[in-house]
């Protein structure tokens, strides 16, 4: 039996605890940036995402033994940070959204700006580069969360069908219909803003 | 023409039309689409010259994206901000 005095014990704890916050530290760095990014696009407010970033820091760091080396740790902190969120949002997560799937057709944006007369002459490409960050930023926090989710992993993060699967703990069908309703209500979303916003007159081609 | 049917033409097909591209546009630039598919879709985009242009204007939409979400949180400023938080739960 090996028994420590109680310096050495004391000692041997903050060894410990040091090197696991290094180890810590060193994994997660990388990702923090990308984290709180993310938080930021769901919560819609710094100081919620903030706190949203320390929960879920702190969260992973209490279950770090949990991680298994070598494995996908990008994945297993969005994974902490996308439970921590609808833990926190549960409430407001769960009222029902009223959309109207109606009318999201593929390439609505490019369709729309084919229509309208007064863009005629202008490269759409040029549209959309003059659009503000703001209002890419509106548009995507007014997507209902599920949807705003998957496009913000998949095509802001760069994760796979599979990875935003795991992160989200859904079936790889439900990720992919959310993705493609997602981008699509985006387009739509993106449009009405810069409508709102003057950047287009209502002035539309007869559709044939 | 039973459902069932359309289905059926659209697996055996061996040419995409304007309607293909529609269906399967996300899935191509995610690259998903397996090899029969992808083949016929670019097989398609390479001589509709309209389809071709919104394809492109999609890839063009999605950096857009990107790039914008990106930038709206500049890493040099919050790099800081963000290391204190992690400090803070040691």
């Amino acid at each position: 039996m090996i028994i420590f005095c109680s310096n050495n014990s004391e000692e041997y704890v903050l060894v410990e605890n040091r090197k696991k916050q290094t180890e810590f530290s060193k994994l997660i760095e990388p990702h923090l940036t990308s984290l709180y990014n993310t938080a930021l696009r769901m919560t819609r407010n710094q100081h919620d995402a903030e706190d949203l970033l320390q929960d879920s820091l702190y969260k992973a760091y209490r279950s770090l033994d949990q991680f298994k080396k070598d494995t996908n740790f990008r994945a297993w902190i969005f994974r902490i940070l996308v439970n921590t969120f609808i833990t926190a949002y549960r409430k407001a997560v769960k009222q029902p959204q009223k959309i109207s799937y109606d009318d999201l057709e593929e390439f609505f944006f490019f369709k729309r700006l084919d229509e309208t007369a007064s863009l005629q002459e202008m490269p759409k490409e040029e549209f959309l580069e003059n659009l503000f960050d703001d209002d890419v930023k509106e548009a995507l926090e007014n997507l209902p969360y599920q949807f705003r989710l998957v496009v913000l992993l998949c095509d802001v993060e760069g994760f796979s069908y599979n990875e935003i699967a795991e992160i989200i703990d859904a079936p790889l069908g439900t990720v992919m219909s959310r993705l493609y309703r997602g981008r699509k209500l985006l387009q739509r979303y993106l449009w009405d803003y810069a409508k709102k916003r003057g950047y287009i007159t209502d002035d539309f081609k007869q559709k044939k | 023409m039973t459902s069932n049917k359309k289905n059926e033409s659209t697996q055996h097909k061996n040419h995409f039309d304007c309607t293909d591209v529609e269906k399967y546009v996300q899935q191509y630039m995610d690259n998903v689409l397996d090899e029969e598919k992808k083949r016929l879709f670019e097989e398609h985009i390479e001589y509709c010259l309209p389809c071709d242009k919104k394809v492109e204007f999609e890839r063009q939409f999605r950096e857009i994206i990107r790039l914008k979400t990106k930038r709206l949180v500049p890493a040099e400023q919050i790099n800081q901000k963000l290391k204190n938080l992690l400090k803070n739960i040691y």
